[in-house]
């Protein structure tokens, strides 16, 4: 048994990307990226600003996974979003009936929920939900 | 690179369930396989140099190795040796960095040999729990523990391979059907049976788009190969196989940084860089083992490879191009499909097919050699970021 930690670490370093949402944008090339970084991952530029996500988007890729680790109740559908005025997500959907609901191109928002456990602790994060064409 | 390193020795045991071999056992088996491969004889003592594959380390109960466990297990500690990780390209890239230290001129002949023990732990230990993306409980950013491992990695690869392409489950299913008829003729393969289209496709959805048998199986296994200073070559074996290239290419190593998911940029590079070296187009290749850890990873290794063009390989596939017999055979070995997929052996088995296709050794499973050129490819990590290329021919 392992001993339960005092807080995740993880979580507690990323605490801005993963809770406040906030990425950084190359001002030279447009990448945008996450957890914020001193060089672009995609030019290597130094040129950065922070960028704060957006909490909507649309489904670029998913799957449905029905061999999720154990600490995951099958089935799960980890998404890949495009995210509104540029740079991607990746995140699990939450609040389907089915699956089948989730489309390449459906309209979703994040909403905060548990993600997973770490040591004897409930970690949260953002999800993702469908929302209602308008 | 070119003309610089020939293959004297290949050496591999049968892939599978090993559950009465330790990584040792099949460390020694495989070495001495090779030795005995090299068929005017090699005395162990000329090996100058080694390189060992070792994926998973402590993920997966197999101990943290280093180039000691190698040196230990093969009785020789007069020389220098490097554990190599690479994700999936492990074995690619051992065999590289042999190659590399015979063309810097500092050693005459090297060993490369990989192995993995995949099967000592349940899959949802070993890979599920292992890959730096596929842990619950760990992972490089919190993005990551959403449970992802390879088969939802690549399922995500194949949703949008069906959204831009057209390709369809019957596509992907149809890459399972060719490899387990090839592996059939392998006795190396993990698995040697054929399957049908309706079995691919009523088999249990592992992470749909992605059935069962789309997926490579965990595999035990260790392959080893030798290469020397090409020059050389025929003081050891009177069928030499002459490298022509052998390159590593990156992408993203986090899916949101990447743009493509019907494309995978690290193999683009490698092939590119790779192509380039030996000074050929992909087109005067005669075979290629390409690394299909899942049906729909191989239509797009096909395509980035620069084979066909993109959103062809499904097609060419029905019509049997790729087949044994076809225009371009595509994984005679079974591929990782049929014979498995033991991370840090894989590569170094895919090296160990295409020199015994170019020495038309090759039995039931022998294709026809035109030009005498062989590819070898692998693609992986956890956001399939890292590819080798190492190409092969029959003359210098």
């Amino acid at each position: 048994m392992t001993q339960p930690a005092p807080a995740s670490p993880l979580f507690w370093r990323f605490n801005p990307e993963v809770y406040r949402l906030i990425g950084i944008k190359c001002k030279d090339c447009g990448h945008i990226s996450y957890p914020r970084t001193k060089i672009c991952h995609e030019c290597g530029s130094l040129n950065l600003e922070e960028y704060k996500l957006p909490k909507k988007g649309t489904v670029h890729t998913y799957c449905v996974n029905w061999t999720p680790p154990p600490t995951f109740e099958p089935p799960i559908t980890p998404v890949i979003i495009d995210l509104e005025g540029g740079g991607r997500y990746q995140g699990l959907m939450t609040e389907t009936s089915t699956p089948e609901d989730v489309k390449v191109g459906s309209k979703v928002e994040m909403v905060l929920r548990k993600v997973t456990t770490d040591r004897g602790l409930n970690v949260y994060g953002y999800k993702f939900r469908l929302v209602e064409e308008e | 690179m070119r003309g610089k390193i020939a293959v004297i020795g290949v050496g591999m045991i049968r892939f599978g369930e090993l559950f009465d071999k330790s990584l040792e056992n099949m460390v020694q088996e495989a070495y001495l396989n090779c030795l005995n491969n090299v068929d005017k004889g090699i005395d162990p003592k000329e090996i100058k140099a080694a390189w060992f594959g070792q994926w998973s380390g402590g993920f997966i109960g197999q101990g943290t190795q280093s180039g000691q466990s190698l040196a230990s297990f093969i009785g020789n500690r007069e020389i220098p040796v490097t554990r190599i990780e690479n994700a999936c390209p492990t074995g690619g890239d051992t065999f590289r960095h042999a190659c590399l230290g015979v063309a810097s001129g500092l050693y005459d002949v090297v060993l490369a040999l990989g192995a993995e023990k995949m099967r000592d732990k349940p899959s949802a230990e070993s890979l599920g729990g292992a890959g730096s993306g596929g842990g619950a409980e760990t992972g490089s950013h919190p993005a990551w523990m959403i449970g992802h491992g390879g088969p939802s990695i690549q399922a995500m690869h194949a949703t949008r391979q069906m959204y831009e392409l057209g390709y369809t489950m019957e596509d992907f299913a149809r890459v399972a059907v060719k490899n387990h008829h090839n592996g059939m003729f392998c006795p190396y393969a993990h698995y040697q049976f054929e399957i049908t289209l309706e079995r691919v496709l009523s088999s249990y959805v592992v992470c749909w788009p992605l059935h069962l048998l789309d997926c490579c199986p965990q595999t035990d296994g260790a392959a080893a190969v030798i290469v020397c200073r090409a020059d050389l070559a025929k003081r050891y074996t009177d069928n030499p196989v002459y490298v022509m290239a052998s390159n590593v290419g990156v992408d993203h190593s986090q899916l949101w940084d990447r743009d493509s998911f019907v494309e995978q940029l690290a193999t683009v590079r490698a092939a590119k860089g790779a192509f380039e070296m030996a000074g050929i187009k992909p087109g005067e290749v005669d075979f290629a083992e390409v690394h299909d850890c899942f049906t729909n990873t191989e239509l797009m290794n096909i395509e980035d490879i620069g084979f066909v063009r993109k959103g062809e390989a499904a097609r060419m596939l029905k019509d049997g191009e790729f087949d044994l017999h076809g225009r371009l055979p595509i994984n005679p070995s079974g591929g990782l499909k049929a014979h498995g997929h033991p991370i840090a052996a894989t590569g170094l088995g895919q090296i160990f097919e295409v020199v015994t296709q170019l020495r038309e050794e090759a039995g039931q499973r022998q294709v026809k050699l035109k030009k005498g050129i062989g590819l070898q490819h692998n693609v992986g990590g956890p956001a399939f970021g890292v590819s080798v290329v190492n190409i092969l021919s029959r003359t210098v």
